[in-house]
């Protein structure tokens, strides 16, 4: 008998999602996904734990296998209308995503940024705002800095914005629309 | 009773569908990314009727898993007719959960009227079941023109209302669902709890979830944000005052505490009595005096 991917099973998804919840209360805060979903790609673990035929969902450079669409089930569309968007987070931003419109800020992108690793790296943020008690640090690597200045301008008239999840090869960090960012050094 | 909640197979744990789970969990991560903004999301039907607590549930079931230990309050109580009721239904349909009255062992608490007299922690997420998600329905009967209102932050009109409350009686009578402004932007109605709980919505450590089932939002109130009561410089929020006629504080006739919420009751003689709110404030009350 072919055995389910992990990904797929409602208990891990519903595993997955208290991991998200968590990350999304407390910006800055990094959870290990991999751990919670078997080893896999934390980017396929979240997709496939928040995905459905209801969304649309683009893939922006190609990291995901065919194979993985048919059970993710969301319609694809360009990255100007998708709900999600899964991109590298190395490349410079060539795109704009949904902000919402001031009546229905839902109707936003949530963006999965894959980068090299969110335990460690040279460039140091520190994060503030709601979910964060006072002032978070956090590190990162493989993060082009031109995603923090298109952030700053999707995000300038709250409540329209972008959402992101960070993931590396096993974590995840959110950054809400409501943080703060500073940057303390850059390395990239 | 043990037969009857044995009785689930036919049920996938947490009774909802998965796509409608998923739906729940999406909305709940953007509300919770847009603090106070109500949510819409297509609340399903439940094997209850709407009005009785069907958005906290919804959202309890979409957030739960079988490692969590759950609480069900319903005003203060773990004995009360909805919180026994749903607290059942969540043990039929979610297999391996755990359940308590005692507030310090529950992850997940689900709660009607009440936020638990003891300060939440950061592993505890609070599930409020919300009647009235929009505060400006009082003022503005079109849902559009709110929805334009709350974006703006425009909530002048809702500020002339409390203004007329304190020309007409001198101060604002809101006793409960009083509005409250999040992370200086969303004013929200943060269900029927007592003013007294309201300060507890301000940087609490736990993430507060509300979910109206009738009305079909969620919004939130994440750790660690500003939850400011609207009042007016020279009229500031106030919460229920618990002084007898002689200006000393009432003290619950169970336990003998003063700090908390009481309730009134009248005692078969025919006076009044006062008691705690939270039944599980008031048991570790009696416990920590060693009866």
């Amino acid at each position: 008998m072919k055995k389910i991917e992990a990904i797929w099973l409602p208990e891990v998804q519903q595993n997955v999602f208290r991991g998200l919840m968590e990350v999304m209360s407390r910006p800055g805060k990094s959870i290990n996904l991999a751990e919670l979903a078997g080893n896999v790609m934390p980017a396929r673990a979240l997709l496939a734990t928040l995905l459905d035929a209801e969304v649309t969902f683009c893939d922006h450079n190609g990291l995901l296998d065919e194979s993985d669409w048919p059970l993710l089930q969301a319609k694809k569309a360009t990255v100007e209308h998708a709900n999600y968007i899964l991109c590298h987070g190395d490349s410079a931003v060539d795109f704009e995503p949904m902000l919402g419109e001031l009546s229905s800020p839902e109707h936003s992108a949530t963006l999965v940024l894959v980068v090299e690793n969110l335990s460690e790296g040279s460039s140091h943020l520190t994060f503030s705002g709601p979910g964060v008690n006072g002032e978070i640090s956090v590190k990162v690597a493989g993060l082009n800095r031109d995603w923090l200045k298109q952030r700053e301008q999707w995000i300038s008239s709250f409540p329209l914005g972008v959402d992101l999840l960070l993931v590396d090869s096993s974590r995840v960090m959110a950054i809400p629309r409501t943080t703060k960012i500073e940057v303390t050094s850059w390395d990239m | 009773m043990t037969a009857m909640r044995k009785a689930n197979a036919a049920y996938p744990f947490g009774f909802l569908d998965e796509y409608a789970k998923k739906e729940v969990r999406r909305t709940i991560l953007k509300a919770i990314a847009i603090p106070g903004y109500q949510v819409p999301y297509s609340s399903r039907e439940m094997p209850m009727g709407r009005g009785f607590g069907t958005g906290g549930l919804q959202l309890t079931l979409s957030i739960i898993g079988a490692d969590d230990t759950l609480k069900v309050i319903d005003q203060g109580s773990d004995d009360s007719v909805n919180a026994v009721n749903l607290r059942s239904f969540i043990e039929m349909t979610c297999d391996g959960i755990d359940t308590t009255d005692i507030t310090d062992e529950a992850n997940v608490i689900q709660s009607r009227h009440r936020i638990p007299e003891k300060p939440l922690r950061e592993d505890q997420v609070i599930v409020l079941q919300v009647p009235y998600p929009d505060p400006l329905v009082v003022v503005e009967p079109s849902e559009d023109k709110r929805k334009i209102m709350h974006g703006e932050a425009d909530y002048s009109r809702l500020l002339v209302k409390l203004y007329e409350d304190i020309v007409q009686f001198d101060e604002i009578t809101i006793s409960h669902r009083y509005p409250t402004r999040i992370n200086d932007h969303y004013v929200i109605d943060p269900s029927p709890i007592p003013r007294w709980d309201v300060p507890k919505l301000n940087q609490s450590k736990a993430l507060v979830l509300l979910g109206a089932g009738r009305e079909k939002k969620i919004y939130a109130v994440p750790p660690y944000t500003d939850a400011e009561p609207l009042a007016f410089d020279d009229v500031p929020f106030r919460v229920e005052s618990f002084n007898d006629e002689n200006g000393q504080r009432r003290c619950c006739d169970r336990c003998g505490d003063n700090t908390s919420f009481l309730d009134e009751f009248t005692s078969s003689v025919g006076n009044k009595v006062y008691q705690c709110s939270d039944s599980d404030w008031c048991r570790e009350q009696l416990v920590a005096k060693g009866e």
